[in-house]
C-alpha cells in the first residue's frame, strides 16, 4: 500500500504532492529530501526510513519520484509503479523534466488519482486511463528548426528522411489525436552486454540483456504484427531454421503480447497501447554467436625511471560496414582521474576491423613490482548502433488494420555496454 | 491553456524569481481575494484556470484553505476536468474544514446517481477519502448502490472505499453490512473488481487477525486462481499475496495450485514475479522432496530469479536481497547460477556487497576455484570497502569449504605480497580465523605474516596478529621480541588490542617460562596497576592469581583446546528466516527484520510461518498483535539496561551498544554461567568440566560479511568482556553483561518458585481421582530455538479438566516477563480456558512450573497428524512458536461408557471399513488389570468374552467432541502381544486412539 507519492526536482522543490491515505505528516517530504541528500555512495538508497515511514524512490528524468508507505509492503512493486508511473507521464507529457511535469501538474494529478486509489494501484496502462483523463498535455517543447530536418527539401526523398531524429520519439501521445500529429511506431531493439575477458585473452563471461520496446503514436492501430529471426530460438536444446541460431536463454514477454503465432512463426502479436512498453525482455549468458566486439591487448611494465607504463592496444573485431559509415576525426583524448585512480582514455568513433593503439606514462610514487599486479581491470563503455549482439532482428512490423495515411515505422538496433570488463 | 503554458516557459526562462510561473507565486493577500474573484466568475473557463492555481499553490505547501467555499462552490459543474480539479482540493482540505464539507455531501450523493459511470465513480472515491467522522453517515448509501453499481469501473471504486469508510469508522462498516457484500465481490465477473475486494478485505482482515473476513477455502482460492490468469498486473499481485497467506489442506492441493501460479513467473513486472516467487516457496514446504514436479519447480525458479538482476541497480539490490534469503533457505534453486552474482565494475557498491554475500553462500566444491579467482580480482580493485569485503570472503570460503581452505590461504598469500596496506590487515584477520577453523595445518605462513607485523595500524589486524603469535609461540623464534615490541605503547592501544597482548604474553609466559618472565610480569602490572580499564584489569587479575597459586592449573586454563569456529555463524536464525520467506518482496525482505520490528501499529505484526513439510500448518498468528515486537517493549525494570543490550542482542538486530558507565561491581561466577550458558560458552571449562563449548554464534543480519570471533576462546578469555568485545565490537558490552548480579538478589527466585511448586503438586494431587496417564514431560521447544526460553511440558487430563503442564526455564540472562500463549486452530478446538499465569517474573536460570487448563471451544481446523498443536508463547522478549502433540486420551471423557445394546448396535451399524486393528506388543498385564488401568484414563469396558483362554474386552471411550471410539481388545494369556480392533466413524482418531491405548497400557 502507498501512503504518499511525491515528485521533487533535484533541487528539493515539490512538484507533486498526493497524499493517498492519511497515514503520515506533510514533513515527509522534507524528511526525505534531507535523507536522501545525506546519502553516502555505499548505503543503499533503495528504502529508507524514518519513523515508521518507508520511502522508495526511484530518479527519472532528473527528477525524484518517490513513495512512502508504513505497512511492510513489496519494494517491488513501489518501484515498478513509480517507473511506470515516471513512463506514463513521460507518453503523457512527452518528455520527463522538471519544466514538463510542473507544467501539467493538473494532469499528473489526475493520473495519480486513476491509478492509485487508497494506496492500491489500479491501473498504469495507458488505454485504459486514456478513457478518464480530462486533462490536455501542454508541451513543453519550444519550436525548433531541427524537427524539420527529416521533412525533405523541397519534398525531395533525402537521405536524411529515411532516418528520424532521435528527439522523434519525445511528444506526448494524446496530442496526436486531436492535433493531427504523425501516426508513427518506434520499435526499439536494445542490448546491454556484459563481458568478461580474463588476463589471458580468455572469454570468462559474456551476457547479454536485450529488450525489444514498442513507442507507438497510431491513433487506431488495432494489431500489430513482429516478426522477429524465423531462428530465433529459446533455451539451450533447442534449435530452428537452418541458418546460424539466435539463441536466448530467457524470454519474458509483456502481457499484452499475444503468442499463438510465436512457437510456429516467431512473430509476436500485439495491440500497442499509445505511449511507450517494454514489448520482450530476454537474456543471453556466456554462449554468445559471434567474438565479443572489443579485444585489449595490453602490455604493463615499470621502466628504468619508475614509471608506470601501459601500452594498450585496442581492436574492434566487426566487420567493418556494421558500424557508422561516415567516420569522423578520431579525435581521442585521454585524462587521468586521480580521484577515482583511473586513466580515461575516449574514442568518440571507432570502426569495424580498425585497431588504436596508446602508450600511457606513469609517474607513481612509491612503485614496486607488488603494485603491477594492483592495475587494472580495463572497463569499456560503447555503443554499437544498427547491431544486436544476439542477432535477433525484426524480419517485418506489419500494422493492421492498414493505416489511412501516411504512417511511418521505424526500427533501431542498438547495443550497449553495460559492463565490459577485461582483466590484466 | 497553451497560451498560459507559453507564458510560463518564457516566465521560466527569466528566471527570476518574481515571475517564476503564472501558478506557483507566492499567495500574498491580494491574491487570494485575486482567486476568490476568480472563482467566482461566470466563465467556465476561468473558474478552470483558477482552480489550477489553487492546486498549484497547495502543491508547494501554501495555505490555500480560506477558498474553501468558494472552491466548493465550482463542484456543480457539468465538466469533468473542473470537477476533478475541485474534488482533489476537497480532499486535501476536508478534514481542516468539517463543517464546511458537510456542503459538499449533496453534490457527492447527486452525483452518484449521475448516468456518467466516470461521474459516479469520481464521487464514490472522493468521498471516500474525505476523512471526516460526520460525513461517513452520508456515504452509506451511496456505496451501497455503488457496490452493486452495474458498471465494474463503479465497483472496483467501491470495493476500495469499503476498506477507506472501514479505516475511518470500523464499526459502521461491520453494521451496515459492507463486509458481506465484499465478500460477494470477490465471486464478482470483472477480475478487477475482484483484486480490489481482495485487497480491501486483506486490509480489513489485517486489523482483525481472529476474523475469519477473508475466508480461504478451495473455493475462494479456485475463484482467485481464475481471476489471477485476467486482471491487470497490479490485481495480480493482490492475488498472489492473498494467496500466500492460505495454507492447502494437502500436497495435491499444494501442487494444483502452483502449476497455476508458475506460469506468473515470466511477468515482465518483477513484483508479479517475486509475489509469486513468494506463494511458491511457500507451498513448496509442502510437496514431498521425492515428487519429480518438485524438481521441476525447483528448476523453473531459477532463471527469473536472475531475470531480476537485470533489471536496474534499485530493483536489483531489493532482488539479492531477496535472493540472500532464498539462497540460504534453498540454496539447491540458484547453486547452478554463480556467474550471475559475479560482481560488474559499474555496479553500485551496494549491489556488489550483497552479490558478495550472495556468491559466499553459494560457494561450493564444485564452484569454489571460479570464486577464488572472482574474488582474487576483486582484491585489487580500487574501491576500499569492497576491497576489504572480498579479502574476507575469501576467508569466509575457506571456513565454509574445506576442500578449498589450502587455495584460499595461498590467494591470501598472493595477496599479502601486494604489500597494499588495507588488503595486508584484512587477510591477517581472515588467517587468523582459518587458524581457527583448521588448526596447526597452515602454520609455515606465519613467517611471512610476520613481515608485515609494522605495517598494521589497524587494531583489529593488531590483535589478530598478535592473537597468532600468542597461539603460535612456540613456533616462532622472536616471539617475545615481537610482543615486547608492541608492549612499549601499551596505553596508547586499544582496550582489543591490550587485552589480546595480554593474553598473548600470558600464553607465551606459560610456553617458554624461562625467557618470558620479566614480560609478564611487566605487562601484568600494565594491566592491573596503569590501567582505568576495569575488563583489562579484571583480566589481567585473573591471570596474576591463577599464574601465581597453580602453573598448572594455568596451563590448563589457557593453553586448552579450543572450539572450532563454525561455518555456518552468518547464516539467519531459522526460525526469523522462515518469518522472512514468507514476506518475500517485501519491506522485511530488504530489512531482513520481520514486520513486526519496523511496522507500527497492529498491521503486519502477524508472524508468519512457512507450513510443515508434512501436513497442513496454517500461520500462527501472534497472541498479543499489539504487544509483540519485542524489541521495542520496556525490559523488565529490575536490571534495565541490561535487558536492553540483551533483548537487542538477542533480535540479532544489534546496534553498537551504548556504553555503560562506571566500572561493573565484582562478577559473581553463578551469573557468568547465566551469560555463557546463553550464549553458547559457558565457562564449564573454567571450572574444570570437560565439556566442549558449542561455537559462538553471532549476530546475524549484517550485510557485511560475519565478523568471525577474533578472539581465541581460550577458557579464560570467555569472560564477559571477551564477548562483549566479539560480538558487538565494543568492550562496553561486556560492562553489561557483568552488571547483573548486584541487581538480581539471588535469594529471591527461590521461595517464589518453591512456593509456586507447592501449589501446583497441591492442585495435582486433588484433582487426579484416578490414574489418567500422563506422559512424562518432554522439551517441547529448547533453548537455543526461543532466545533461552526453555519449555517442557505435556498434558494431563485432571478432574475432567485437560490441563498443559509446562516447565518454563529461562536460560537467557535477562529476567522473563510478560508470558502469554496461543494456539493455533486445532483438531479438536483446543484452547486456553485463561491466560498463562505466571505471575512472577522468570530470573534468569530459574524454572517455573504453570498449569495452563484448557478447553475445547476453540477454533477447529484439522491437523496432520491429527493430535498435532501448534503453540505461541510469548514474552518480553519475542513471541516463540513450536509444535507438539497431545494423547488423546486427554480427550476421553469421563462419560465415555456406552450402553451394552447401544454398543452392540453401533459396532454394527459402523462399515467394517472404518475397523483398523492395531497390535499392543510386549504387554504384561492380565485383561482385568488392563481394563481397569484403561479406565484410568476413562477408556471404559462393556463386556468382556472369553473365547479358547483368550479374552475379549469391548470398550468404548468418547471423546471431547462427541466422537465414539468402540474397541475390540483381545488378550491371550501368556501371549504378550494384545491385538486392539478398532471401530468409528471418524477412522482417522484411530491411529492417535491406539497410541494412547499402547500409552496408557505400557505405563
Amino acid at each position: 500500500m502507498i501512503s504518499q507519492i511525491f515528485i521533487l526536482s533535484s533541487k528539493g522543490d515539490h512538484l507533486i504532492y498526493k497524499d493517498f491515505r492519511g497515514e503520515s505528516g506533510g514533513d515527509a517530504v522534507g524528511v526525505f529530501y534531507e535523507k536522501v541528500t545525506a546519502l553516502t555512495g555505499d548505503q543503499p538508497p533503495v528504502v529508507m526510513s524514518h519513523k515508521g515511514l518507508h520511502f522508495v524512490h526511484v530518479r527519472q528524468g532528473g527528477l525524484y519520484w518517490v513513495a512512502t508507505t508504513t505497512a511492510d509492503s513489496s519494494p517491488f512493486t513501489i518501484i515498478e509503479f513509480l517507473n511506470r508511473l515516471s513512463a506514463l507521464v513521460k507518453d503523457y507529457c512527452g518528455s520527463l523534466s522538471e519544466k514538463s511535469v510542473q507544467m501539467n501538474f493538473a494532469l499528473i494529478y489526475e493520473l495519480l488519482d486513476e491509478a492509485v486509489d487508497y494506496g492500491y494501484i489500479q491501473t498504469t496502462s495507458s488505454d485504459v486511463l486514456k478513457n478518464f483523463i480530462q486533462t490536455e498535455a501542454v508541451s513543453s517543447r519550444p519550436f525548433s528548426l531541427f524537427d524539420l530536418s527529416n521533412v525533405g527539401l523541397f519534398g525531395a526523398e533525402t537521405q536524411q528522411s529515411k532516418v528520424a531524429p532521435s528527439s522523434a520519439a519525445t511528444r506526448p501521445i494524446q496530442s496526436s489525436r486531436e492535433q493531427g500529429g504523425k501516426s508513427e511506431i518506434f520499435v526499439d531493439v536494445i542490448e546491454r552486454m556484459s563481458v568478461v575477458i580474463g588476463s589471458n585473452g580468455m572469454l570468462m563471461k559474456a551476457d547479454v540483456e536485450g529488450e525489444i520496446r514498442v513507442k507507438c503514436y497510431l491513433p487506431n492501430c488495432s494489431e500489430m504484427r513482429i516478426g522477429l529471426n524465423e531462428e530465433f530460438s529459446i533455451g539451450k536444446s533447442q534449435l530452428r531454421g537452418y541458418g546460424a541460431a539466435v539463441r536466448v536463454d530467457e524470454v519474458s514477454f509483456h502481457q499484452m503480447v499475444r503468442l499463438d503465432e510465436f512457437d510456429s512463426h516467431r512473430i509476436l502479436r500485439l495491440c500497442p497501447s499509445q505511449g511507450e512498453q517494454m514489448v520482450m525482455q530476454y537474456q543471453l549468458s556466456d554462449d554468445l554467436p559471434s567474438a565479443p566486439p572489443f579485444r585489449l591487448f595490453p602490455t604493463i611494465e615499470r621502466d628504468s625511471g619508475g614509471r608506470l607504463l601501459m601500452y594498450l592496444k585496442l581492436r574492434c573485431d566487426l566487420p567493418p560496414k556494421s558500424l557508422s559509415q561516415e567516420l569522423s576525426s578520431p579525435d581521442q583524448s585521454a585524462e587521468l582521474k586521480p580521484q577515482s585512480r583511473a586513466v580515461v582514455w575516449k574514442i568518440p568513433r571507432f570502426t569495424g576491423g580498425m585497431q588504436l593503439s596508446a602508450l600511457f606514462k606513469l609517474e607513481v610514487p612509491g612503485l614496486s613490482s607488488a603494485s603491477l599486479l594492483e592495475v587494472g581491470p580495463v572497463g569499456l563503455s560503447f555503443e554499437l548502433p544498427k547491431l544486436t549482439a544476439t542477432g535477433l532482428q525484426i524480419r517485418f512490423l506489419r500494422l493492421s488494420p492498414v493505416q489511412p495515411g501516411p504512417s511511418q515505422r521505424w526500427v533501431r538496433y542498438v547495443t550497449h555496454s553495460d559492463s565490459y570488463t577485461i582483466r590484466i | 491553456m497553451q497560451e498560459w503554458a507559453n507564458q510560463l516557459c518564457e516566465n521560466r526562462q527569466f528566471g527570476s524569481k518574481m515571475t517564476d510561473s503564472k501558478y506557483f507565486t507566492t499567495t500574498k493577500k491580494g491574491e487570494i481575494f485575486e482567486l476568490k474573484a476568480e472563482l467566482n466568475s461566470d466563465k467556465k473557463e476561468k473558474k478552470k484556470e483558477a482552480v489550477k492555481k489553487v492546486i498549484a499553490s497547495m502543491t508547494v505547501g501554501k495555505d490555500v484553505s480560506a477558498l474553501f467555499p468558494d472552491v466548493v462552490n465550482c463542484m456543480q459543474t457539468d465538466n469533468l476536468e473542473l470537477k476533478k480539479l475541485v474534488y482533489l482540493y476537497l480532499m486535501n482540505y476536508a478534514k481542516s474544514q468539517p463543517d464546511m464539507a458537510i456542503m459538499a455531501v449533496n453534490t457527492f450523493v447527486k452525483d452518484c446517481e449521475d448516468p456518467n459511470p466516470l461521474i459516479r465513480a469520481l464521487a464514490v472515491r472522493t468521498m471516500g477519502c474525505i476523512r471526516v467522522d460526520k460525513i461517513t453517515e452520508y456515504l452509506c448509501e451511496p456505496l451501497r448502490k455503488c457496490l452493486k453499481d452495474e458498471d465494474p469501473y463503479v465497483r472496483k471504486t467501491a470495493a476500495v472505499c469499503v476498506a477507506k469508510l472501514h479505516d475511518i469508522n470500523a464499526q459502521l462498516v461491520e453494521d451496515q453490512g459492507f463486509l458481506d457484500t465484499l465478500k460477494d465481490l470477490i465471486s464478482d465477473s470483472n477480475p478487477m473488481v475482484v483484486a480490489n475486494a481482495v485487497a480491501a478485505l486483506s486490509e480489513i482482515a489485517e486489523s482483525h487477525p481472529n476474523s475469519n473476513l477473508l475466508d480461504l477455502n478451495p473455493q475462494t482460492i479456485n475463484k482467485l486462481l481464475t481471476a489471477l490468469n485476467e486482471c491487470t498486473e497490479w490485481g495480480q499481485i493482490f492475488i498472489l499475496d492473498c494467496l500466500a497467506n492460505y495454507t492447502p489442506r494437502d500436497d495435491r492441493e499444494s501442487q494444483s495450485i502452483c502449476e497455476r501460479v508458475t506460469p506468473r513467473l515470466s511477468h515482465a513486472n518483477s513484483a508479479v514475479v517475486l509475489s509469486a516467487v513468494k506463494v511458491l516457496m511457500k507451498f513448496m514446504e509442502m510437496l514431498p522432496k521425492d515428487l519429480d514436479y518438485y524438481g521441476t519447480l525447483l528448476k523453473k525458479l531459477a532463471p527469473p530469479l536472475v531475470t531480476l538482476l537485470s533489471a536496474e541497480p534499485e530493483l536489483q539490490y531489493v532482488a539479492l536481497r531477496n535472493i540472500n534469503l532464498i539462497v540460504q533457505r534453498r540454496p539447491e534453486i540458484l547453486k547452478h547460477e554463480m556467474k550471475v552474482f559475479f560482481v560488474k565494475y559499474n555496479d553500485p557498491i551496494y549491489v556488489k556487497l550483497e552479490k558478495l554475500d550472495i556468491m559466499i553462500r553459494l560457494a561450493s566444491q564444485a564452484n569454489i576455484a571460479q570464486v577464488l579467482a572472482e574474488l582474487k580480482e576483486y582484491a585489487t580493485e580500487v574501491d576500499v570497502d569492497f576491497v576489504r569485503k572480498a579479502v574476507r570472503a575469501i576467508g569466509r570460503c575457506a571456513i565454509k569449504v574445506e576442500q578449498s581452505a589450502e587455495r584460499c590461504v595461498s590467494t591470501l598469500l598472493d595477496l599479502i605480497q601486494t604489500k597494499v596496506n588495507y588488503v595486508v590487515q584484512e587477510a591477517i584477520v581472515v588467517i587468523k580465523d582459518i587458524f581457527r577453523k583448521y588448526p596447526n595445518k597452515y602454520e609455515s605462513v606465519i613467517a611471512t605474516l610476520c613481515e608485515n607485523l609494522d605495517s598494521l595500524d589497524e587494531p583489529e589486524a593488531r590483535a589478530a596478529m598478535i592473537w597468532i603469535v600468542g597461539e603460535y609461540a612456540e613456533r616462532i623464534d622472536n616471539a617475545d621480541e615481537l610482543l615486547e615490541s608492541f608492549l612499549e605503547g601499551f596505553h596508547d592501544e586499544s582496550t582489543q588490542v591490550q587485552l589480546q597482548l595480554l593474553t598473548a604474553i600470558v600464553k607465551l609466559f606459560l610456553k617458554k617460562p624461562t625467557e618470558t618472565q620479566e614480560l609478564v610480569q611487566q605487562v601484568l602490572s600494565l594491566a592491573t596497576q596503569d590501567s582505568d580499564n576495569p575488563d583489562l584489569r579484571d583480566r589481567g587479575y585473573i591471570y596474576w592469581r591463577l599464574l601465581s597459586t597453580d602453573p598448572v592449573a594455568a596451563k590448563e586454563v589457557v593453553l586448552a583446546e579450543k572450539p572450532l569456529i563454525s561455518e555456518e555463524t552468518d547464516l539467519i536464525e531459522p526460525t526469523l528466516l522462515e518469518e522472512l520467506i514468507c514476506h518475500i518482496g517485501t519491506l522485511a525482505s530488504v530489512y531482513h527484520k520481520p514486520p513486526s520490528a519496523f511496522v507500527e501499529g497492529s498491521r503486519g505484526v502477524q508472524h508468519k510461518r512457512l507450513p510443515g513439510s508434512a501436513g497442513s500448518g496454517e500461520s500462527v498468528e501472534s497472541p498479543d498483535t499489539g504487544s509483540a515486537a519485542g524489541v521495542s517493549d520496556a525490559p523488565p525494570a529490575v536490571i534495565p539496561s541490561q535487558g536492553d543490550l540483551l533483548g537487542d542482542l538477542l533480535n540479532l538486530d544489534l546496534a553498537p551498544p551504548a556504553t555503560t558507565t562506571g566500572p561493573p561491581p565484582p562478577t559473581s561466577s553463578g551469573m557468568q554461567m547465566g551469560a555463557m550458558d546463553l550464549l553458547g560458552g559457558g565457562l564449564d571449562s573454567l571450572m574444570g568440566d570437560e565439556s566442549e563449548p558449542p561455537p559462538i554464534p553471532l549476530r546475524t543480519d549484517t550485510p557485511q560479511s560475519p565478523q568471525l570471533p577474533h578472539q581465541s576462546p581460550s577458557p579464560p578469555d570467555y569472560s564477559p568482556t571477551e564477548l562483549g568485545g566479539d560480538l558487538g565490537g565494543s568492550p562496553a558490552m561486556g560492562a553489561g553483561f557483568g552488571a547483573p548480579p548486584a541487581a538480581m538478589p539471588a535469594s529471591f527466585n527461590a521461595p517464589v518458585s518453591g512456593g509456586l511448586d507447592d501449589l501446583f503438586d497441591l492442585g495435582g494431587g486433588v484433582g487426579m481421582p484416578s490414574g489418567a496417564y500422563s506422559p512424562p514431560k518432554s522439551i517441547w521447544l529448547p533453548a537455543m530455538k526461543a532466545k533461552g526460553l526453555e519449555i517442557s511440558g505435556t498434558f494431563a487430563r485432571r478432574a475432567g479438566v485437560v490441563q498443559m503442564e509446562m516447565t518454563l526455564t529461562n536460560k537467557a540472562m535477562s529476567v522473563m516477563t510478560d508470558f502469554a500463549i496461543q494456539f493455533n486452530r486445532n483438531s479438536f478446538g483446543l484452547a486456553p480456558a485463561g491466560p498463562l499465569q505466571v505471575l512472577t517474573p522468570v530470573s534468569p536460570n530459574q524454572s517455573i512450573e504453570v498449569a495452563l487448563p484448557l478447553n475445547t471451544v476453540g477454533p477447529v481446523m484439522k491437523m496432520e497428524p491429527l493430535n498435532n498443536l501448534q503453540v505461541a508463547v510469548k514474552n518480553n522478549i519475542d513471541v516463540f512458536y513450536f509444535s507438539c502433540q497431545y494423547p488423546i486420551s486427554m480427550l476421553f471423557v469421563e462419560d465415555g461408557k456406552m450402553e451394552r445394546q447401544v454398543f452392540l448396535a453401533t459396532w454394527k451399524d459402523i462399515p467394517n471399513d472404518n475397523e483398523s486393528q492395531f497390535q499392543i506388543k510386549d504387554c504384561h498385564l492380565s485383561s482385568d488389570a488392563a481394563s481397569s488401568k484403561l479406565q484410568g484414563s476413562n477408556i471404559f469396558t462393556i463386556a468382556k468374552r472369553t473365547v479358547d483362554g483368550q479374552d475379549m474386552l469391548y470398550q468404548s471411550t468418547k471423546l471431547t467432541n462427541g466422537i465414539w471410539v468402540l474397541a475390540e481388545l483381545r488378550v491371550q494369556a501368556g501371549n504378550p502381544n494384545y491385538t486392539v480392533s478398532l471401530k468409528c466413524r471418524a477412522p482417522e482418531v484411530a491411529q492417535c486412539v491406539f497410541q494412547s491405548y499402547e500409552a496408557v497400557l505400557k505405563n
